[in-house]
């Protein structure tokens, strides 16, 4: 089937591949893609269209038009007339029920019905409402296109890549390699990407790179490209882009346009002279410019017979059609006059490809003159060079839309992407979308995969002719990336997503720990008993690995004078050695964390927060830093500093065994700090209480965070020590009514309202929020967050409604079954003037009403008379 | 005290039926890694804020400005504590940060392309790999990379299937 | 978003690896009342123009800065760090929106 050798063949003939077509052995050669070894096994359907499931052949043979999409090595929609043939490549059609020759859906060409004008899915398929079920998997079945390889994630693997360049050239045709060239000579360097096999390293000359094939998806701000290399996504970051990406030839619309056998002009030059491939064996030639029309040359010399050429420039036909058999193209009708052949070279002239420009910000406008789009004022450090930049040939008639007339009343497609005729578009118009952009949204032209290269302009053409006005006043739809069509695989990368891990991780998990995540960090939720741990801190000792705290030194002269400034609780008169809780507050009054702050020194505070609040907090100490411009360095320990909480009656004990430190409780009391060796390692102890029982928190250089946690259960096993995890800590502090923020307190909570007063100083000249609570002071107290107790042995569910009057007036923020007090207790957000010990309060469960009281107090230990002890 | 002595690694005392290890937070996760990986978070590591501009007291140490009033000190271990006294100076604060930051060194541009946006011939830098905020150095085909400790494992990962998918 | 912002200490980066810190307000002096707290707290000049704004470079030096971006073309004209000193309020817009309705 291949024509003798030909001068500019790609094809190395004296190699042979072998690849296989729906299981069938098939053979080409190096050089060739698949499209163009299966055209030459005399393949001519190479798909079914997405709605009438008709035959489709080669079209464009460039990688912009849908009618060679395959599935190739289990990977759909192929643009197989632009993949490079492999050996062994296993390629099969796709959108088939049966075979690309014999496909049972073609039915719906012949008998439509309801589901196929424009639109249709806006108006049927809507009663009976339970049929939705059945609509919906019909739907799935017959919409898009090829079928995903659900193993295939485990096989393929996709990468990003960053790559940072001077200039960028975007297309590998003449314009491009110049371009290149030209700023290669200038010492910058270029990268040049081509969507087809590009240049060759012969036209680079080894003064540029060449990636190929690679699209680009768009242009972005900052000169960012991802190009889809692949396996990889390249993101360029170009100080300059130059774009070439050419012109598009158009295809004229007229009856039968998409019979196989009809071509665009670019498709015959390629098959003739890079594949030696004879493309018919009678043509007939319809064009509007002379690169068109100079294919006539070159298919005489592959010996094609030519039938007729018609020249748009010289002669206006008012009627075309093409007729076919069983799909493939076997005449054409000019003004009547019938031509019989197998090939239809058709072109209404060529596009400048200028989507990507257009995504840069470029100003597209129509040329009346020459009857396309070309981009004008282009944005700073994006260039268009060749076609794309307008230089075509001047004079071009403007195609039409050409009815067939007559018998001729076949399918007239506008888009053959997504099967829409000019019926459709007039439909559209006649539904009342005048606008192009309603109306691509109600056809979906130019929403396929060709994404309107082959569509935008016949479809702008046919709105002016039914609208009685100009292209230039209907405009064109706004360019979008991506521009060519990419695997989502690719866009989503390796997908590793960071993961922060306590330098004692190792340790939970060989004990066997269920781990969870709390904000970008792996905790333990317990270690699978719970309860049994929340007895051991109570009876016992119990350590927990609070690594994940935040963790901020505040040092400088104005430290005190800062954390003052910002905290609603007094820090100036705290003595170095001690700690004080506060809240942090917002201008606007709200909690937005809260922690302990231990005084180190006279200029040296050691500010904690929540786990999830550490990175908030450090930027928010920072902020204030910037804005205030005090004397104060801030500086993130959090992860430098491992950190385990040791509590429980015999803390002190297990303590005294590990540090040369008097434990005493005389001279280590509770909201004590120290620095002190525990088990050899140096360690910041604050004695503190967030689970109600004697309690130390050791702060440690995170190194050797593993072997103070492995030391201390080791020294502790004989006392009853077990670890707990975040579970058994969510019981203990709730039986103090230690509240979680972000759990018991949202964006609107104030440290007024949420039970808190005592930490709020008003007597201080300032502090952020001062404002803020004072109005909520003056306004009065509307809502109150309290602690509450069942009467029954149900466990309300967090977030469940507070009743009153049976309206919803409140809500349970935590709720734990207690086993300590064998009772369900919980915090909840009620009304202000249900914030009284033993008031009643109504909680709807499952439906039900289920009865509770206020407790204003901790459940245990009200007088906090263990943490001191 | 005066020094924050909790902050660091080499202060730890062996008796008295202790014996402090020093483990690496890298320790696990670069088990399977070829010899191209290395482990650098033994390394002596020392945060200055404030003025350094005069200063000259370890030669040995290599210095990367990360802002006008932030420092980083790099050093060999045994040299950290001569480091931070070095420093020590009432209008700086001097942290160390042995513990905080773990340290990688990997080979080759075209792997860290595959990790990081950041232009890699204008390092040293403070940047994002596999979004982690990290010091990226180089010298030729190394470079060294300095991160939050608790993203180690993550961070391994990361570099292990990035140097697998070349 | 892919925009560079060329941070003081760091130079030209992508946008992503910076947190936004909003228009630059004016903190009231003295106490407000609850309808300039509100203003203050919730009402922004929300230009289609240049403004003044924070920007915390997350993913770099980890440190504030300030930036005049033009919120049409996502243009950053300049940059600096923070100018504020004890006695100086952090610039501000030159006149900040009034609020119709109070705010607590």
């Amino acid at each position: 089937m291949r024509l003798p050798p030909r001068p500019q063949e790609r094809i190395d003939r004296s190699r042979e591949l072998t690849f296989f077509f729906e299981g069938e052995p098939r053979h080409g050669f190096p050089g060739d893609t698949v499209g163009s070894a299966l055209f030459a096994s005399g393949r001519r359907v190479f798909s079914r269209s997405f709605k009438y499931h008709r035959p489709r052949g080669l079209l464009c043979c460039s990688g912009q038009c849908p009618n060679c999409l395959m599935q190739v090595d289990g990977v759909p929609n192929v643009r197989v007339c632009t993949m490079p043939l492999r050996e062994g490549a296993r390629v099969r059609g796709q959108n088939v029920l049966g075979s690309l020759d014999r496909d049972v859906m073609s039915v719906v060409d012949k008998i439509g019905g309801p589901f196929t004008p424009v639109g249709f899915y806006y108006r049927t398929m809507i009663r009976p409402r339970r049929a939705w079920p059945l609509y919906e998997r019909f739907l799935r079945n017959v919409a898009g296109l090829g079928k995903i390889d659900r193993g295939a994630g485990r096989t393929r693997r996709f990468d990003t890549e960053h790559r940072r360049v001077e200039v960028l050239v975007i297309g590998g045709g003449r314009a491009g390699i110049e371009a290149a060239r030209a700023a290669a000579a200038r010492g910058e360097q270029v990268v040049l990407v081509d969507e087809g096999l590009g240049p060759g390293e012969r036209a680079a000359g080894g003064s540029f790179e060449v990636i190929a094939p690679a699209r680009a998806l768009g242009i972005y701000e900052g000169g960012l490209v991802p190009v889809d290399a692949g396996q990889v996504l390249i993101r360029f970051r170009a100080r300059r882009i130059v774009v070439a990406t050419g012109a598009i030839e158009q295809p004229l619309v007229f009856p039968g346009n998409d019979l196989v056998g009809v071509m665009l002009p670019g498709a015959v030059r390629r098959l003739t002279d890079e594949w030696s491939l004879r493309p018919g064996s009678r043509a007939v030639v319809i064009g509007a410019d002379e690169r068109a029309l100079s294919v006539v040359a070159e298919l005489r010399s592959a010996g094609t017979e030519i039938a007729r050429v018609v020249d748009l420039r010289a002669e206006s036909p008012r009627r075309i059609a093409a007729e076919g058999k069983k799909g493939r193209l076997a005449s054409v009708l000019v003004d009547g006059e019938g031509l019989d052949c197998d090939l239809l070279v058709m072109s209404g002239g060529r596009q400048p490809a200028y989507s990507l420009l257009a995504q840069a910000g470029a100003r597209i406008e129509y040329d009346a003159g020459r009857g396309v789009f070309v981009p004008i004022e282009l944005p700073a450090s994006v260039e268009a060079v060749g076609a794309v930049a307008g230089e075509l040939p001047s004079g071009a008639t403007p195609a039409a839309t050409y009815e067939g007339g007559g018998k001729a009343r076949g399918k007239c497609f506008v888009c053959v992407c997504e099967d829409v005729t000019t019926k459709d578009v007039r439909r559209a118009i006649a539904e009342g979308f005048d606008s192009i952009e309603l109306a691509k949204r109600y056809t979906t032209v130019t929403m396929g995969p060709c994404q309107g290269r082959l569509c935008q302009l016949p479809s702008v053409r046919l709105y002016a002719r039914e609208n009685g006005t100009d292209e230039a006043a209907i405009g064109r739809t706004t360019a979008r990336p991506p521009w060519a069509p990419v695997s989502l695989g690719l866009l989503a990368g390796r997908g590793h997503e960071p993961a922060r891990r306590t330098s004692i991780h190792e340790r939970h998990v060989q004990l066997g720990a269920r781990m969870m995540w709390t904000g970008a960090w792996r905790r333990v939720h317990s270690y699978g008993d719970p309860a049994g741990e929340v007895r051991a801190v109570h009876e016992a000792v119990g350590a927990i690995d609070v690594s994940t705290l935040g963790k901020i030194l505040v040092s400088g002269p104005d430290a005190a004078a800062f954390l003052e400034r910002l905290y609603p609780n007094r820090f100036g008169d705290l003595r170095p050695g001690r700690i004080r809780y506060s809240v942090l507050g917002t201008d606007a009054g709200r909690i937005m964390d809260d922690g302990t702050i231990a005084r180190l020194d006279d200029d040296r505070f050691y500010v904690t927060t929540t786990s999830t609040g550490a990175d908030v907090v450090s930027e928010w100490l920072e902020w204030w830093n910037a804005v205030w411009g005090m004397g104060v360095e801030v500086v993130n320990l959090t992860g430098a500093l491992a950190a385990v909480n040791v509590a429980g009656p015999r803390a002190r004990e297990l303590l005294g065994r590990l540090t040369d430190l008097d434990v005493s409780n005389e001279s280590f009391s509770y909201l004590d700090a120290k620095q002190a060796h525990v088990a050899g390692v140096p360690c910041l102890l604050l004695r503190i209480g967030f689970v109600g029982e004697l309690g130390y928190e050791l702060h440690c250089s995170s190194p050797y965070g593993e072997y103070l946690w492995s030391t201390l259960l080791e020294r502790g096993a004989d006392l009853g020590l077990r670890p707990f995890g975040l579970e058994a800590q969510r019981v203990l502090r709730l039986e103090k009514q230690h509240i979680l923020v972000g759990q018991d307190t949202d964006s609107e909570s104030n440290a007024l309202e949420a039970g808190m007063p005592w930490v709020v100083k008003f007597d201080k000249d300032e502090f952020v929020g001062k404002w803020a609570l004072e109005h909520v002071r003056e306004r009065g107290l509307r809502e109150r967050l309290v602690g509450f107790e069942m009467t029954g042995w149900t466990v309300p569910p967090e977030g469940g409604q507070i009743v009153v009057d049976g309206r919803p007036a409140g809500r349970v923020t935590s709720a734990r079954w207690s086993g300590e007090l064998r009772r369900a207790i919980g915090l909840a957000w009620v009304p202000a003037a249900l914030a009284e010990e033993d008031a009643e309060l109504a909680i709807r469960v499952d439906g039900r009403l289920e009865q509770a009281r206020v407790r204003l107090r901790p459940f245990l230990d009200p007088d906090g008379e263990r943490l001191r002890s | 005290m005066s020094e924050l002595e909790f902050l660091s690694t080499d202060r730890t005392r062996t008796g008295g039926g202790f014996e402090p290890v020093f483990r690496s937070p890298l320790a696990d996760a670069l088990a399977a890694a070829g010899p191209d990986v290395r482990d650098l978070s033994a390394l002596g590591k020392v945060e200055v804020r404030g003025d350094v501009e005069g200063f000259d007291g370890l030669a040995s140490a290599e210095r990367i400005p990360l802002t006008p009033g932030r420092t980083l000190f790099l050093c060999a271990p045994e040299e950290t504590a001569r480091l931070r006294e070095a420093l020590a100076d009432p209008s700086r604060t001097v942290v160390d940060v042995t513990g905080a930051l773990a340290g990688l060194e990997l080979r080759g541009e075209r792997l860290l392309r595959r990790l990081t946006d950041l232009d890699l011939d204008g390092l040293p830098a403070v940047g994002a790999v596999a979004r982690v905020t990290t010091i990226v150095l180089r010298t030729g085909e190394e470079f060294r990379l300095f991160f939050p400790q608790e993203y180690a494992r993550s961070m391994a990962e990361v570099v292990l299937d990035a140097a697998a998918g070349l | 978003m892919s925009f560079l912002i060329p941070c003081p200490n760091c130079g030209s980066r992508d946008v992503n690896e910076f947190a936004y810190g909003g228009e630059i307000a004016v903190r009231p002096e003295a106490r407000p009342n609850v309808r300039e707290l509100g203003s203050y707290l919730y009402f922004r000049r929300n230009v289609a123009g240049v403004q003044r704004e924070w920007w915390f470079h997350r993913l770099g030096c980890e440190a504030w800065f300030q930036a005049e971006r033009d919120t049409r073309t996502n243009e950053v004209l300049l940059t600096e760090r923070p100018r504020a000193s004890r006695d100086e309020a952090p610039p501000g817009p030159e006149a900040p929106a009034l609020p119709d309705t109070p705010a607590v």
